[in-house]
Parts: structure tokens; sequence; C-alpha cells
């Protein structure tokens, strides 16, 4: 048992403590306010829990699909850890401007990747709008 | 025209720096022998635009009684793709001319030595524009058919206006292709940004290679959606927010309208969150003579995904990179995984 709050039990209880204490005592006009900083910091809080691991798969599953498409290339494209996702993504959106993914036989694991890397980005940013 | 008649938020109801001016302005232009200004309070919303609440007491001239106005003119910060006030000025005049349901527009001043901005009034009406509310509360809406049918006929009612207008030529003229100019302006935008967004990128991919034969261009209201028109006693009292019209392809106001990213508190009521699609359809046609198909309807939302999509990401900029720091520009970038997640799923829903 930890002895002292970590970051995510620090915000969950300020936002505890935002909406429960708060937000009643907020003039109506400045209530979205206060309910925009609630779900700020519910984001934040998600972020911290899981945007770790959100980035760590996004990154493996590039790299994965990169050397597929590119075999000769693989050794640049071993990185799972995060640092070099921007490189990453940038690759695949630059296969996918230049067609590579119109032939219905390299798509599937291209479908498999964003689908998976959207949903676990809105799980952080607002789950209630996954499906 | 306001949002909401009731409550004008106090904090924001601070006097227009320059009333006088305008005052002094309106005795010319009513040609009054007095003009009184008995209330004078900015209205809540508008980041691009600035919205007032103005009301008059005229005596003398044509104008004289008592006038509900609003008064709106440039943001500080105003957006480049936006029309400058005289445009919007006469846009909202020929949609009002051509039975749109729309504020009526009254007087427009160019001369920039009255306030050091373009500005123009309007006549107020009243009403509720609140998505999540016009969404959630059967009260406000008690017929969604009708209101959705209501919508679709003005929304015809604007897609009549043809390139040929005079009183429009100052608009930009319509691209050749809508679908693939707009597709190449998105791309265009995100090159320009540091990171990458692959889930963008197959979405504009997918409507690349999908593009439609373009349809004749018409004048688009280019923000046609719930939140942007105001319901009183249930009806349609006007719609609103017209700085970003132009000449385009009719069919992305269809789409845009219909997007689940704006159907708030009802996502399963694809017209605005308000009804089914048919009623809005049924009125569109009715006044159009031409309606959309099922996949015609889909492509033009999933391009209302990638639009709003690609405008969050600039209200990010604007906040991460532009020097307006604000939570609520913050959080609209945050919509952006919301959109890209639905790009996905109307794409694959497709592909079955």
């Amino acid at each position: 048992m930890k002895n002292i709050s970590d970051a995510a039990d620090l915000m969950a209880t300020a936002r505890n403590a935002l909406l429960n204490d708060l937000l009643p005592a907020l003039p109506k006009d400045r209530r979205y306010a206060g309910l925009m900083i609630a779900n700020v910091m519910a984001i934040a809080a998600r972020e911290h829990r899981s945007g770790g691991d959100a980035i760590h798969g996004e990154a493996q599953r590039l790299a994965r699909l990169l050397a597929d498409l590119e075999p000769d290339a693989a050794t640049t494209h071993t990185d799972s850890t995060g640092a070099e996702l921007p490189k990453l993504r940038r690759a695949l959106a630059s296969a996918i401007r230049l067609g590579y993914f119109d032939d219905p036989r390299h798509q599937r694991a291209l479908r498999v990747h964003i689908a998976r890397t959207a949903a676990d980005w809105v799980a952080i940013s607002n789950p209630k709008a996954l499906r | 025209m306001t949002r909401t008649t009731s409550n004008p938020a106090p904090e924001l109801s601070t006097a227009f720096p320059q009333a006088d001016e305008i005052g002094r302005w309106l005795v010319r232009e009513m040609q009054a022998g007095d003009v009184r200004v008995t209330r004078f309070e900015r209205l809540p919303g508008g980041a691009i635009q600035d919205n007032w609440m103005l009301d008059l007491e005229v005596d003398g001239g044509t104008w004289a009684g008592a006038h509900e106005l609003v008064l709106r003119t440039d943001a500080p910060s105003g957006v480049s793709v936006s029309l400058t006030r005289a445009q919007e000025f006469a846009v909202l005049r020929v949609a009002h001319a051509a039975g749109v349901v729309a504020p009526q527009p009254l007087l427009l001043c160019r001369d920039l030595s009255v306030i050091g901005r373009e500005f123009f009034l309007m006549r107020r009406l009243a009403g509720i524009a609140v998505g999540h509310r016009l969404t959630r509360e059967a009260a406000l809406v008690p017929d969604g058919d009708a209101l959705a049918e209501s919508l679709g006929a003005n929304l015809a009612r604007i897609h009549a206006v043809r390139q040929t207008c005079a009183e429009l030529k100052d608009l930009v003229p319509p691209a050749a292709d809508h679908a693939r100019t707009t597709i190449a302006e998105y791309r265009a935008y995100l090159d320009c940004l540091d990171d990458a967004y692959p889930a963008l990128e197959w979405g504009l991919q997918w409507c690349a290679t999908r593009a439609p034969v373009p349809a004749r261009a018409t004048l688009i209201h280019r923000d046609y959606r719930t939140g942007n028109y105001l319901v009183e006693g249930g009806h349609l009292s006007a719609i609103l927010d017209w700085e970003f019209a132009g000449w385009g392809d009719p069919r992305e106001d269809i789409g845009w309208f219909t997007a689940r990213c704006w159907r708030f508190a009802a996502p399963d009521k694809e017209a605005g969150g308000i009804a089914h699609v048919d009623p809005f359809l049924r009125g569109y046609q009715r006044i159009a003579q031409r309606t959309v198909t099922r996949q015609e309807l889909e492509y033009w939302q999933v391009m209302a995904h990638l639009r709003w999509a690609i405008i969050a990401l600039q209200q990010a900029q604007r906040h991460l990179a532009g020097g307006e720091r604000s939570l609520e520009l913050a959080l609209t970038g945050r919509i952006v995984h919301e959109l890209e997640y639905e790009v996905l799923h109307l794409i694959e829903k497709n592909a079955q």
C-alpha cells in the first residue's frame, strides 16, 4: 500500500473537490468553465494512467507494420519505446498518401492498427464515445 | 438574435467601449432626431465574432420606435477563413431575401473611423441554440421531425442561391471540384504540423479515391448544424453564424448537419440529434427537388469529421503556438481522437 498520494490520486481528489465543493458554489455563468476544468483533470488522470501503454503499443505496432511495408528498412523501425513515434507516424502517413494501402491486400494490418490506436486514445480523451 | 434570452452572462456584460460613437453613427444612418441606447451587453460565445445585444429607442425618421438588435463585429482574434462582416452582411441579405429563416440584416458600417472595425446590425430573435439542451430536453423540441423538416427546407433555400447572384460577387469563386480541393487543403494543413495523423490520412485517402462527380456549386453555409440555429416554441426561429459561408458542393452542408459529431446528447438521431434523417431529407427535397443517396450522405459525413478534425487541430495550435492560451481551445484539440475514431467507423461500415 502506498504511503502518500501519487499523481493520479491527487488529480482524482482535486477533481472531486472541484465537482463537490466548488462547483455548487460557483455562479451559474461560471459553471461551464468549472465543468471544463473537471473534464481536463479527468483526461489528464486517464492519460497519466494509460497514456504510456497507448504510446508503447502504437510504437510497437507501427514498427511491425512499417517493417512489413519496407522489409529492407526494418532495422530503422525497431523502436518501440515511443521516442521515435513522430517519425513512425509520419512514415505511415506518407505510405497511406502514396497509395500503398489502396490495394485491399495491404489494408488489413493498417486498419487493425489505426482502429486500435484511435480506440486507445478515445479511451483516454472521452471513453463515453467508445462503441 | 440571442442564444439564450434570459441569462446573459453578467461578467460579460461589460459596456461596449465605443457606445457613444455607435450612437452618433446611428443618428446619422437612421436620419433620426435622437437615438437612445437602452441596453448594450455582450452576448456569450463567439470566439471569432463579437456579438452585442443592442436595444434602441429612436425618435423621428423611418426608424422611429423601439428596436431589439444584435451588433456583430470582429473579435480581436479573427480566423482568416471567415468572411468579412461586409461579406457576411451580404450573404445574410441574400439568404433572408431567399426566404431562409435568418435574422434580418439591417445596417452595415464599413467606415473604420467609427469604431475601428466593420460591424453590422441585425434584428434580434428569441430562441435557444444550445446543442446539448435541444437534443436532450423534449420540451424544447416537442416535434423533432417537424423541426428537422424545416431545417432541411431552409438548407435547400440556401442551396438555391447560385453564383450568378450579383450581391455575392465578392465571395471567393468556387473550386471546380470541391471535394478534391478541400482534401488538398486538409493535406496541406497536416503537412504544416510537427506530428502526423495516420487515421486522418487514411480518411483523406479514402475520400480522395472515392471523390464524387462534382455537383454544381451553390451557396453553402459551412457551419449548418445543431448549435447554430435558434429554436423558439419548438420551431426554427433563425439560422445563425454565417461567417464561413461560400460557394461549394451543397452535399458538404448535408454531411456536416448529419455528422455524428454534431448530434450532441442524441447520437442515434442522424439529423443533428433532433430527428432521424428522413424528415430532414424530405424537407430538403421538397424545396430542392433533389436529395442525396445513402452513399453520398456517408461520404460527406466522413468529410465532415475530417473537416472538424482539421479545425480542431487548428484550434489546438492557437492554444499551443498562437499565443491564445485557452482551456476551451486545448479541449477542442482533444476531440481529434473521437473524430478519427468516427472516420474509421464510417469507413469500416462502408467496407462491409
